[in-house]
Parts: structure tokens; C-alpha cells; sequence
């Protein structure tokens, strides 16, 4: 019963992260139409800009406010340099882009620092345990749950409330009619990859923490969970997103604790492949926003 | 058409032969001036040049995207590997191979054939799923199950120690020599340049292009898209397995990055770098994305004294080169540097035009066929969406061969009712009966099979393909599933509305007014019973309208078929109509002549409004 109690914890805690994660694909599925397979390389940006840091001596205080702004302008800058040149092109052109900033971003890392990995400290308190009424519980899992809360409201907050959330859910709804509607379409695109930059920002700031390193393709293993985590939910749909990533986390981590240990190597795998059956059988319902097309 | 066999056999057996030449030509002689290392990356070169000609088949002409395709060739690379080495080998890396594969030892060619099979299964799996998914050009799912497919090859392969010596260290060997390979891959990429080539050409490949182009207009000529798919990944799967299981015997060993994420990448923007949509673009993606590689490899420093930061420089130097060959061309030419464009196309472009050019006859008067003694009834038809009724108790019919004309004021429902009787949209209640089979609910591939032909508001057009192409898509699937039809040829139909002249112009770069007459002699190639016209006038001028007046009568009394049209155009409705049915908020609020809906009061308050003088409703 603990032991079930604490993998739910657990569970949630990477869950958290990967929502955090999937949340940000969906927005930009949201306005776009595109799947960002380039997502991770924020991730990647705010390893190696962490790193930076360390060697400069400065602590995580410093790191967390950096790698929020630096993935925030890492999302602005990829959207500048090669999203927004292939806006309204086929999936095949956009999903094809995003890959191909994924292999710049790495390879740029790749000559500019090294292939090697980097690491830097991870903040020890985090990692230890309280007792929580007989279970043992990470301060790293109640952190990152309790700050995916508040990132959630505010990102709930600002979707519901504010102006910006509403042209945002306008253009995810039907960008054309928004755009007649006056909503200025480079302004809600930028404004969604700031978001999504915010988001992944977070995500890395916990991510990292735990991990503690920096090479090329840090950004590929969270890119891929967001995606998967943003399939389940349905692509463009957000409140689907979150639930996706809390699914997936909870799904791993009760898998990983009882397979055997041959198919533990097959988690990933196994999740791909209900995603992929879900859009055979259920296409219509696997991604909630489509173009609308008229006849 | 079909019985051309210069444009459809030999010109692309040609133009193969010419592509091999050039290809093997340029290889042996960068080859005859260096040593072993160029002959391996050669060797590298020929064998991608078979993967990425395979992955061309499917993605180049149904426009579906697939990452898959490297998990096909993992599949088909361990096959052989597992199969083709000798029992002691296997003794030593992978002793436990389940299925007794322990004591197989094959011939690489049979183990080759087992590899093609396997892989066969897997792919024709995989394409029931992405049939199933409704795969269309560059769709979500078709990328999501295709990736899938990779990961969960990969995963295997890593896990699966016993078979496949997993991660690490995977199955190495060695066999045969270089030498004898290298005849092997020859034939081997001459066989695969000439099937890719021909593929184009045929039926089932011309038709899949057509779908490419447009999903929704090849099926209302018809075309049952799924099948295409079909056809093409299994066929560039085989290719595919062919080259992977080569590039397997000439490295002499396999692990699961080798068939992973970077080489997917890499034959990717080989493929959309050269250009997607030909085989010459293909291979030209090969030879540009060798070079450049190999130019970066060339430029970060020589392989000697290999200290860690040269390497790493080469890396990325490489990988700035891959990302941003893709970045560039998706961004500023998507479609690649060929596009479309084959070599054998240009090379003997003079001497086919001036060949059709010479057939200069007057528009021959197709004898017009018995009138068709079929009617087309659609009955009782109620749309519901969401809360919205968007048809109550609808109803149309035509006999014969007569003109019917649908009108009602914006949002009264026609294009509805038209999308009901092809199949676009279910009805929630009613029936559509065409020449005595009842086509309620049926898929529009099959309504177009059954007679009922449709052309669009928005224009869809195959745009890549030429004039004279849209019309012999329409046609081939006539004459497979209209067999009983007969009807006038394409030069006929094409001249009948005055694009003779324009048949080798690509459909995308024609005038609105002349597209619009492309597709009405698409519909009338496809030799429907009933021709459904959705605003055929819509933004022409009063001239180009009582044009477009004659066009529809000689084009639909030249295959004998009936007409529903749908029009704002009140002038052309009443010139082209025998009797007009006018729908007003889902419901039929008359029917009758021309002049009797005219006179109609109810017509008149509902679709003219007060100003009865009008005579054009509507935008």
C-alpha cells in the first residue's frame, strides 16, 4: 500500500513534468497545426545555458529565472528563424522543419562546446526524503507537483481570462474566422511560442535538476514524452495534454515496477504503439482540432 | 492512354537506363582515380540510392508521410543477417536465437527473398492500420504510426538480445567479398531505378499521384485511394528490404542505431532534397547529399590522428549540413530540387510533342450514346448538424437525361444535399437511389463507381498534374469500373471545351475560368450516368457564364448523361435547366419549369426577396 502510494507520487511527479511538456506541443499544435518535434531542443538550450552558469560559479537561484528567459527566447528565435516561414504548408513541409531545427540546435552544441556530456550539480536537498505517515516521499516530486500547479493556473488563468488566452483559443479553433475577426495572427503565433517556451522552461528547470548534465541531444527523451504525452490527449487539446502527461508518467512508472526486467526496455515502445492503435481505430477522436475543410 | 507504350514503357526504360549510367558512370570514375575509401563510400552511396528510390515509391507518389520506412529496412536487415550467417557465427554471438534460427544458414540471396517477405507482412500490416487511420497526403496519423513502427522496431531489436545480439554489439559477420557485392548492387539498383521509374507510369501509380494531389476529387472520380497506398508501400517496401539487407551483407554487421532515427533523417533529406515526386529527384538527392556530406567530413579534417575534438568538429559540421539542407528546402523549395521533374520526360519532350501536336483534327462529334434509361432519386433526406438541421425531408430527382437545377438562397442547403448524394456526408434519414442501386451512405469512390459524378465549389483539381493527365485519371478508372460506359476520349472531351491546346499545362497554373472547364470534362471522362455541378459559374462573367451554358449541354449530351446543377446564377439556371428544384431552409419549396419557379411567389419571397426584379440572388 505505501509502496503503491509512493509510486503514485512518483508517478504524477514525472507525469507533471511530461504535461508540462505536452502543454506547450499542444498550443503550438493549437495555432499551427504542427507537431514540434523541435520542442526538446529547449530543453537541450537550457542544459547547456545551466551549465554555463555552473562553471561560472552561480547557483540554481540564478539558473531558474535563466532558464526561463532562455527558453523563452529560444522558442521565439526558432519560431522567427524557421516556423514562420513555413506557416500554412503541408504537415509533411512542417513536421520535416522541425526536425531539421532539431539537427541544427544539436549540431550547433556539438561544435561550439562538445558531443561529450557535461554535468554540473544537482541540488542535493531536493533529493531527500520526508516520511510522510509511513511514506518515504521525495522533496523533488512535492516541488515539481506543487509548481506544476501554479504554472497550470496561470496558464489556465491566462488562456480563460485574459485577451491574449481568448485570440489564442480563437485561432486554435478556426484560425481563419479569428483572423477576419481581427486577431493578428503573427501576434497569437508569437505569443504561442512564448508560452510554450515558458512552459518547457519550467519543465527543463525540474528536469535538469534531476538529471544534472548537458549534452546534444539532452532535449530528445522529453521531447519524445511530450509528444507521446500530447498524442494521448488529443493534440491540440489542452486540458488533454495535461491529463496525457499525467497518464504517462503514472504509466511508466507502475509499468517500470512491474515487468520483467526483458520488457522494461519496451515501455516506450509499448506507449507508441497504443498511440499508434488509437489513431487507427479512433482517428476522429485522436485529434480534436482539425482544419476545417469545406466541400 | 494506356495504349501508348512510347510515354508509358519506353521512354521511362530509357531514361532508367540513362539514370543507372550516369550514376554508375560518375561513381567508377571518381572511384578509378582513388583508393579503398572512396570505393566504400561509393559502395554507401549505391546502396542509399536503392533505400531512398524505395521510400520515393510510397511517399513520392501518395504524398503520405512515412518515418517508418528505416524500421522496415531494420526488419528486413536483421531477417538476413540472422538467416545468412553460418551456424557457428551464430554460436558465438547469438547462441540462443529462438525458432532454431540457431542451426539456419542460408544463401544471401534466399536469405534475402526470406528478408522481402517478412518485411511484406509487416508492411502490409502496417498498411491495413494507415488504411484504417484514412492515411492521406502528409496526415498526422500516417506519421505517428509510421514513427511508431521505428521505435518499436528499434526497441525490439535492443531488447531482444537473443536474436538480435542487442544493443551494443549487435550481429556482426563477414561474408562473400567486395568485389561480388558490388555486381550484386548494380543489378540490384538498375532493378530498382527501372521499377520505381515504371511505377510512375502505371495505372495503380498514376491514380495514387491523383490522390497525392487531391484525396477528396480522386475519390469523387472513383478512385478508392487505400488501394493505391497499398500497391505502393508493399512495392517500396520490397525495395526498401532490398537495399537494407545489401547494406547489411556489405558492412558486415548490424546493431539498431544502424536502422534508426539518424538514417531515416538522412534518406529523408536525401528524398526531399533531390525532389520527392521523381526518381531522378531521388537519386540526384543522393548523389548532392553524398557530397555535401562527405565535403563537411572533408572540411573539418582529415581522418588522421583522429583526436576527440575532430571528430566531434565533423559531427557537427555534418549535422549543420543535414539539418540545414532540410531547413532550406522545406522553407524555400518544399518540393525539392526536381520537383516532378524526370530526366526521360525532358529529354524526349521534342519528340512527343511534336508527335500529338500533328494529330490536329477537328473536334470529333462524339456519336452520342442511347439515352440512358436511368433515373437518380434522392428521397425524404434529413441532415442533422450538431443541433443544426441543415436538410428536413429534402428530395431531387432526374430522369434520363435531363438538366435539373437546384438554387435556394444561401444556407438553404444545396451543396449539402449534393455532398449527400456523394457520399460526403451521411444523412441521418433518407435515401439516394442512382440507376437502381440504393447509394445511401455509401463512400464517394463508390457513388462515383455507381454513375454519380461530381465536380466542387472550390475548385479540385489535381494541380501538379497536366491538363490532359486530370482527364485521363478520370478516364482509367472508367474503364476499369465503368466498363459497360462507352464514352468520348480525352482529346474529344478536352476540345469539346477548348483545352486541347492547354493539355500539357500543369492544372495549378490554369485561369479560374478554364480550371472550372477542366473540371467539368474530368467529371464527364469519368462517364457518370449524372453529373453533379456545384456552382459551375460561380465567379464568372455573364459572357463566360452562357459559355459555360453550351459547355455543360455539349459536354453532358456528348456522354449522355443527366445534370444537377447548383447555381446562384439565375440566368444560367434558367438557360440550362428543364426542370429546377429550390430549397429554402432545408426544405423543397418548389419544383418545376424555369418559368414556373420564376412565377412562384413562394420562390420569390424566399430567394428573391422583394425585389422580384432581380435576377441574380445571392453573392
Amino acid at each position: 500500500m505505501t509502496e503503491l502510494l509512493q509510486q503514485l507520487v512518483d508517478g504524477i511527479g514525472r507525469g507533471s513534468i511530461y504535461a508540462l511538456l505536452a502543454l506547450g506541443i499542444a498550443v503550438i499544435f493549437g495555432v499551427m497545426h504542427l507537431v514540434n518535434f523541435a520542442h526538446g531542443e529547449l530543453i537541450t538550450v537550457s542544459a547547456y545555458v545551466s551549465y554555463a552558469l555552473f562553471t561560472l560559479g552561480l547557483d540554481w537561484w540564478v539558473l531558474v529565472p535563466a532558464i526561463l528567459a532562455s527558453s523563452m527566447l529560444t522558442a521565439l528565435g526558432i519560431e522567427f528563424a524557421a516556423f514562420r516561414w513555413v506557416r500554412n504548408s503541408s504537415d509533411f513541409t512542417m513536421v520535416l522543419t522541425s526536425f531539421g531545427v532539431h539537427f541544427v540546435v544539436q549540431a550547433i552544441f556539438v561544435m561550439a562546446v562538445s558531443a561529450n556530456r557535461r554535468t554540473f550539480a544537482r541540488p542535493g536537498w531536493l533529493f531527500e526524503t520526508v516520511s510522510v505517515g509511513g511514506v518515504n516521499l521525495e522533496i523533488y516530486d512535492l516541488v515539481v507537483i506543487g509548481f506544476t500547479l501554479i504554472t497550470l493556473a496561470g496558464t489556465v488563468w491566462l488562456v480563460r481570462r485574459t485577451m491574449f488566452g481568448m485570440t489564442l483559443r480563437a485561432a486554435a479553433e478556426d484560425f481563419e474566422a479569428a483572423r477576419l475577426m481581427g486577431v493578428r495572427s503573427n501576434r497569437v503565433i508569437r505569443g504561442a511560442f512564448v508560452l510554450s517556451g515558458i512552459l518547457a522552461g519550467v519543465a527543463s528547470i525540474f528536469w535538469l535538476m534531476r538529471t544534472g548534465q548537458a549534452d546534444p541531444t539532452a532535449g530528445l527523451t522529453p521531447m519524445l514524452k511530450g509528444v507521446l504525452a500530447a498524442l494521448i490527449g488529443g493534440l491540440g487539446s489542452l486540458g488533454g495534454a495535461v491529463l496525457g502527461g499525467l497518464a504517462l508518467g503514472l504509466v511508466e512508472v507502475l509499468l517500470i515496477s512491474r515487468l520483467p526486467d526483458g520488457l522494461v526496455g519496451l515501455t516506450d515502445g509499448m506507449v507508441f504503439v497504443c498511440i499508434a492503435l488509437l489513431f487507427v481505430f479512433r482517428p476522429q477522436g485522436m485529434v480534436t482540432i482539425r482544419r476545417a475543410e469545406r466541400v | 492512354m494506356r495504349n501508348d507504350p512510347a510515354r508509358h514503357v519506353l521512354r521511362p526504360v530509357l531514361g532508367s537506363v540513362v539514370l543507372f549510367g550516369l550514376l554508375v558512370g560518375g561513381a567508377l570514375a571518381y572511384t578509378s582515380t582513388g583508393g579503398a575509401a572512396r570505393d566504400d563510400l561509393v559502395t554507401q552511396m549505391l546502396i542509399n540510392a536503392i533505400v531512398v528510390t524505395g521510400i520515393g515509391v510510397y511517399v513520392g507518389n501518395t504524398g503520405v508521410m512515412s518515418f517508418g520506412h528505416i524500421g522496415f529496412g531494420a526488419i528486413a536487415g536483421y531477417t538476413f543477417a540472422v538467416l545468412a550467417i553460418s551456424p557457428e557465427r551464430k554460436a558465438q554471438i547469438i547462441p540462443d536465437a529462438p525458432f532454431g534460427l540457431a542451426d539456419v544458414s542460408l544463401h544471401p540471396a534466399m536469405a534475402t527473398l526470406a528478408a522481402i517477405g517478412v518485411t511484406l507482412v509487416a508492411a502490409f500490416i502496417i498498411g491495413l492500420g494507415l488504411t484504417r487511420s484514412g492515411a492521406r497526403t502528409g496526415a498526422i496519423s500516417a506519421a505517428v504510426i509510421t514513427l511508431a513502427l521505428l521505435f518499436v522496431v528499434h526497441e525490439v531489436a535492443r531488447n531482444w538480445t537473443d536474436l538480435t545480439g542487442g544493443g551494443r554489439s549487435g550481429i556482426s559477420f563477414s561474408l562473400g567479398n567486395k568485389l561480388e557485392s558490388r555486381t550484386w548492387i548494380y543489378v540490384l539498383l538498375f532493378v530498382s531505378i527501372l521499377v520505381a521509374r515504371l511505377f510512375r507510369q502505371t495505372r495503380v501509380g498514376r491514380l495514387a499521384q491523383a490522390a497525392r494531389e487531391d484525396d477528396l476529387a480522386a475519390r469523387a472520380v472513383g478512385i478508392n485511394p487505400a488501394t493505391q497506398q497499398m500497391v505502393a508501400l508493399l512495392l517500396s517496401v520490397v525495395i526498401v528490404a532490398v537495399g537494407s539487407a545489401l547494406r547489411v551483407y556489405v558492412l558486415g554487421v548490424i546493431t539498431p542505431r544502424f536502422f534508426f532515427f539518424e538514417y531515416t533523417l538522412i534518406t529523408l533529406a536525401m528524398l526531399i532534397v533531390g525532389g520527392r515526386n521523381s526518381v531522378t529527384g531521388a537519386l540526384l538527392g543522393v548523389v548532392v547529399m553524398t557530397i555535401g556530406l562527405e565535403g563537411m567530413r572533408y572540411a573539418a579534417g582529415p581522418d588522421v590522428n583522429v583526436a576527440a575534438l575532430d571528430w566531434l568538429l565533423r559531427d557537427g559540421l555534418t549535422g549543420i549540413f543535414l539539418g540545414g539542407a532540410m531547413l532550406g528546402f522545406m522553407i524555400f523549395r518544399s518540393s525539392g530540387l526536381l520537383d516532378d521533374w524526370e530526366l526521360d520526360t525532358w529529354l524526349l519532350r521534342r519528340r512527343w510533342r511534336r508527335r500529338s501536336v500533328g494529330s490536329d483534327t477537328p473536334p470529333v462529334a462524339a456519336e452520342s450514346p442511347p439515352a440512358q434509361a436511368s433515373s437518380l432519386a434522392a428521397s425524404d433526406v434529413t441532415v442533422d448538424f450538431g443541433g443544426f438541421r441543415a436538410l428536413e425531408g429534402a428530395h431531387v430527382g432526374v430522369e434520363g437525361d435531363e438538366v435539373v437545377g437546384l438554387i435556394g438562397p444561401n444556407g438553404a442547403g444545396k451543396t449539402t444535399l449534393l455532398n449527400v448524394i456523394g457520399g460526403v456526408v451521411v444523412p441521418s434519414s433518407g435515401r439516394c437511389i442512382a440507376a437502381g442501386r440504393d447509394l445511401t451512405g455509401a463512400t464517394p469512390h463508390v457513388v462515383a463507381r455507381g454513375g454519380l459524378v461530381r465536380t466542387f465549389q472550390n475548385l479540385r483539381l489535381f494541380g501538379s498534374l497536366t491538363t490532359l493527365e486530370n482527364v485521363e485519371i478520370a478516364a482509367l478508372v472508367a474503364e476499369r469500373h465503368r466498363p459497360g460506359r462507352a464514352g468520348p476520349d480525352a482529346e474529344t472531351l478536352l476540345r469539346g471545351v477548348g483545352l486541347w491546346e492547354l493539355r500539357e499545362r500543369r492544372a495549378r497554373e490554369l485561369d479560374y475560368g478554364n480550371a472550372r472547364r477542366l473540371e467539368l470534362a474530368r467529371a464527364a471522362a469519368a462517364r457518370p450516368d449524372f453529373l453533379l455541378l456545384d456552382e459551375p459559374t460561380s465567379g464568372m462573367s455573364d459572357a463566360e457564364s452562357l459559355e459555360m451554358i453550351h459547355r455543360v449541354r455539349t459536354t453532358a449530351g456528348a456522354i449522355g448523361a443527366g445534370v444537377l446543377v447548383i447555381d446562384h446564377d439565375l440566368n444560367f439556371i434558367i438557360g440550362i435547366c428543364d426542370r429546377v428544384y429550390t430549397l429554402d431552409q432545408g426544405k423543397v419549396i418548389a419544383v418545376g419549369t424555369p418559368a414556373e419557379i420564376q412565377a412562384n411567389p413562394l420562390v420569390q419571397a424566399a430567394y428573391l426577396g422583394s425585389d422580384a426584379g432581380r435576377d441574380r440572388g445571392g453573392p
